[in-house]
């Protein structure tokens, strides 16, 4: 008590009678700590100064961080994807995965661009996409993927036509250390993965991964094939042979301003049916081998004024044995490789105007070929060859400029011209607003035009007997308006709304040129429009951790009059995560997914729509930070339902997917 | 020479070579970003005080004293090799650490540490108190307190906000945030916040706190609605702040300069960042009486500093 009246004593202060001052006088501690805030006001971190928040991006962007993908307890790349408003996951027969983006699909999802840390991974040149071997990504190295709608050529170039998909990964700063994960589940699916990353006293720095996964794959009841459907003799009924093995090597080295990064990957996988209408019996085998290498530097010209630099080469082949008959087997392989590199400035006019332009050269190769067949897949003997070793050059400049006018209006604009040896010029624009009109209500707008290259493949098919190729195909062109509000109407809660209209032209598509035999050709159009609604609400206080969320997707996909086959009308996603404590929280998904029409000409019914639900359980920082464990169940009621599969195959009905199916993992760090 | 000189003379080296401190080449290098500003100025004035004890060398760079600050630092940097960069402020660090490369970089003065580029090899003194301990603080001096609110600016302070909810949702206690772009918005930001609070928190976020009228603002609102105010700083107490708890400024210059000797002698204990060492409590009993808040007599012991209401003459 003494002490309290001595301290009283001493504090007895120049205050007002009032408690609280009713007016401020001059008061050297508050101007001197004012004056300080006022230094450190000048400062802002410019490290992700063109990072753009995603409130304030003219694109349309899903953002999905590493611990939503913990949450989602998320198997691989796929995964992560089926919860992205407008896009869509679905089977093929020949193993990997359609990527669905807004009420458009094809095989090879070839309309998508994925990329790893900004670098562009549609490395098969023979039938364009991604998806051949990064369908089935491990996750557990991933940072953050950043899925952007509508068109992306303006900046990215070729093929980044309906979305572009950037998975960024951990690097050397992340990690800091090791750090380790193992994960099981059903059809003996395992997965491992190790990684290490330090940044050393010298400016130097290092990350590595690594990843191995193998699965028996789903084994889907296949009731019958074309022969069965005779009475003749064959695999089937069966079960999908969707066995797959593959590992990688990731690896980001710096030194100074120097990066050197890129990735191996080897896939080995069966197939979900095979290629042709016959069950494959097991003896189907896809080996894909894919890597890049870039060496880049960002050089600092002025405060203001960078320019990053690079050079690349990709590397993408695959030598496949496919069951084309009981007793017939075909094998092809071939190699792809792009060398190239590109030059970017970056010029900051000023806090609110940031000007970026380039220039990147590629050269792309396709040759190795191999083409065999014969009865016995150990002892096949040389065929005519199904495609030709090409070689094509590229070039494009492109130019963005991003100012904000007003502290509420961001204006973008930019261009791009690309150039091929093979069918000539492109040119892309794209512009937009991004406009605050009201405290936490933002409204967009963008128009962008993109293309996609013609694949070597639809270039110079040869000795196909119904297929030919077309070495005068010009690019697909799609052009895209799209329109939406951004809004955080209460704290925690963010909600967006968009519509889109894109009108996509000459595409390339297989033309009957005569009977029984098509030809690729630039042929017919689309009309692809539809509304996409999101909101998550994140909670605070004492469920802090916790959220809700939704989206759903109203889209219509026209083509000569009619909704595009196998695409939904209306496609749902319900999420929930339940933090009970700092520890341990649980995510609830559900999928609600409507039914999709047939082809013209297919008389089957529409495949029907389905709901499912998955659960999971997280514990996240046990035993001093060191570990996470997950248990997920995936389609918890063990709902029956079914992918569509095509015309061609409509003996089968469709492609029955996994009941309920379980996944554990842990992951440890050091 | 007599074997009495030779002991001599290898006393004398043996003494020289173990003084404290760098070897001759070793030096500081001290980057203020103003030393105009008290804060920096006080902190440095600390710090050169602890290497000088010790016999250190240093060369001092103030920021604010050269028009091509950054290319005279780059050229200091190269000139003086120094073995360890001081940079008291965000503007120094941000320069410092571009041209640093492989030199070990120590920081202080900075508001909310947590958005910087932290390299390895890069250790500091953060300018904030943890806050968990605050917290802890807080709930100690008002059991009764549950929710409490506080203003920031994205830019500046969201790294430090999620760190306050994290500790806050530890200890039970829920904190309730709204963000500003600038100043103009601070009053219906007000409006909107302190209705659903208990107390109100005054970080130091540069944009919320960028004037007087921003101080004046806050204390007129909260005494409107009723609502104690907590600060981060004891200056803020004479203006209506029921407690303060605040870093001690000189503090955090001297144990940046005993962090700067173990990084040299590569003994820096574990943590990266270090939370300032000396702190003072301070407890307005004026506002605390006339807004009659529950308050824990038993902690009263932990105050250093009481302040009860003056008379008007």
């Amino acid at each position: 008590m003494i002490n309290y009246l001595r301290t009283l004593l001493v504090g007895a202060l120049v205050l007002s009678s009032s408690a609280f001052a009713k007016s401020l006088e001059p008061n050297d501690d508050l101007e001197r700590e004012l004056a300080y805030l006022a230094a450190e006001r000048q400062v802002v971190v410019t490290a992700s100064k063109m990072e753009e928040h995603v409130d304030k991006t003219i694109a349309t962007t899903t953002v999905i961080t590493q611990d939503d993908i913990a949450h989602i307890g998320a198997r691989n790349l796929i995964d992560v994807l089926r919860l992205v408003p407008g896009i869509g996951i679905t089977q093929t027969q020949f193993g990997w995965r359609e990527i669905e983006v807004r009420g458009v699909k094809t095989v090879l999802s070839e309309k998508v661009q994925i990329m790893l840390n900004g670098h562009p991974l549609d490395h098969n040149l023979q039938n364009a996409g991604s998806a051949w071997v990064y369908d089935d990504l491990p996750v557990d190295t991933i940072k953050r993927v950043e899925v952007v709608r509508g068109p992306g050529s303006a900046l990215y170039g070729a093929n980044a036509f309906l979305a572009v998909i950037n998975i960024i990964t951990l690097n050397a700063k992340d990690l800091n250390g090791v750090q380790t994960s193992a994960g099981w589940g059903s059809f003996d699916t395992q997965q491992y993965r190790a990684s290490w990353g330090k940044q050393f006293d010298n400016s130097a720095e290092a990350a590595v991964h690594f990843n191995f996964t193998d699965t028996d794959g789903i084994n889907s009841p296949i009731p019958a094939d074309s022969l069965s459907a005779k009475g003749l003799n064959s695999s089937a009924p069966g079960k999908s042979q969707l066995t797959e093995g593959r590992y990688d090597l990731e690896w980001q080295l710096g030194y100074q301003d120097f990066k050197l990064d890129g990735r191996y990957i080897n896939k080995k996988a069966g197939t979900f049916f095979g290629l042709a209408s016959i069950l494959s019996d097991g003896r189907t085998q896809q080996d894909y081998n894919d890597y890049f290498l870039r060496l880049s530097r960002t050089w600092k010209i002025q405060n203001n004024f960078t320019v990053d630099t690079q050079v690349f080469h990709d590397f993408f082949s695959y030598d496949n044995t496919w069951q084309t008959a009981p007793s017939q087997f075909s094998r092809n392989g071939l190699q792809d490789t792009r060398t190239g590199g590109e030059v970017q400035a970056n010029y900051h006019i000023s806090d609110v105007q940031t000007l970026i332009s380039g220039f990147s050269y590629a050269k792309e190769q396709q040759s190795n070929l191999i083409d065999q067949a014969g009865p016995d897949p150990a002892h096949l003997t040389a065929a005519l060859p199904s495609t030709e070793e090409r070689i094509r050059e590229r070039w494009g400049v492109y130019v963005e400029d991003v100012w904000d006018p007003l502290k509420n209006l961001r204006l973008s604009l930019g261009a791009r011209y690309d150039r091929y040896n093979d069918f000539g010029g492109t040119f892309n624009p794209r512009m937009g607003f991004n406009w605050e009109f009201i405290k936490n209500y933002s409204l967009k707008f963008s128009y962008g035009t993109a293309y996609r290259a013609p694949a070597f493949g639809e270039l110079g098919l040869v000795n196909n007997p119904v297929l030919l190729g077309n070495p005068t195909l010009k690019p697909e062109e799609v052009k895209t308006f799209e329109t939406g509000i951004i809004a955080h109407p209460v704290s925690g809660l963010t909600t967006q709304a968009t519509y889109y209209h894109s009108a996509i032209n000459q595409i390339i598509s297989q033309v009957p040129v005569q009977v029984a035999i098509s030809q690729y050709d630039n042929s017919g159009s689309v009309i692809a429009e539809g509304v996409e609604l999101e909101m998550r609400y994140e909670f605070d206080g004492s469920l802090q951790g916790s959220y809700i969320g939704a989206n759903h997707v109203l889209q219509h996909s026209i083509q000569l009059g009619r909704q595009l086959a196998d695409v939904p009308r209306h496609r749902t996603n319900l999420t929930a995560n339940w933090a009970f404590d700092n520890t341990w929280s649980s995510f609830a998904h559900v999928l609600i997914k409507d039914n999709t029409s047939r082809n013209l000409g297919d008389t089957r019914n529409d495949v029907p729509g389905y709901a499912l639900l998955d659960l999971g359980l997280l514990g996240k920082n046990m035993f001093g930070k060191k570990v996470d464990v997950s248990f997920n169940v995936y389609n918890l009621l063990n709902k029956r339902y079914y992918d569509p599969a095509p015309a061609s195959l409509n003996f089968i009905g469709d492609y029955e997917m996994a009941g309920r199916t379980f996944f554990g993992h842990v992951s440890l760090r050091f | 020479m007599k074997m009495i000189n030779f002991c001599k003379l290898l006393v004398l080296l043996a003494a020289f070579f173990a003084t404290p401190g760098f070897a001759e080449s070793s030096k500081v290098l001290i980057v203020n970003s103003d030393n105009t500003v008290y804060r920096y100025e006080t902190i440095a004035t600390e710090f050169k005080k602890v290497l000088q004890q010790n016999a250190y060398q240093w060369t001092e760079f103030n920021l604010d004293r050269h028009a091509n600050a950054e290319e005279e630092l780059k050229r200091l940097i190269q000139q003086e090799n120094p073995e360890l960069i001081y940079s008291i402020g965000t503007k120094a660090y941000s320069l410092a650490r571009i041209h640093a490369h492989n030199k070990k970089m120590l920081f202080s003065a900075v508001i909310n540490w947590r958005r910087l580029d932290i390299d390895a090899g890069t250790y500091g003194v953060a300018n904030e108190l943890s806050s968990a301990q605050e917290i802890s603080l807080l709930r100690y001096f008002f059991p009764t307190i549950k929710k409490i609110g506080l203003l920031y600016n994205d830019k500046f302070s969201r790294e430090y906000v999620e760190t306050i909810k994290k500790d806050a949702l530890a200890l039970g206690i829920n904190i309730v945030t709204q963000s500003v772009n600038d100043a103009q918005e601070i009053g219906e930001a007000l409006d909107q916040l302190l209705p659903k609070i208990d107390m109100f928190w005054i970080i130091s976020d540069p944009i919320v706190l960028s004037g007087k009228d921003s101080v004046r603002q806050i204390f007129q609102a909260a005494e409107q609605q009723k609502k104690p105010v907590y600060a981060y700083s004891d200056v803020f107490i004479e203006h209506g702040a029921v407690l303060a708890i605040s870093a001690d400024i000189a503090t955090i210059g001297r144990q940046s300069a005993n962090l700067a000797m173990m990084m040299d002698k590569d003994k820096v204990p574990g943590g990266t960042v270090q939370v300032p060492a000396g702190s003072t409590i301070t407890l307005n009993k004026c506002v605390l009486d006339a807004l009659q808040l529950k308050f824990n007599q038993d902690a009263l012991d932990s105050v250093n500093k009481i302040v009860g209401c003056a008379k008007n003459d």
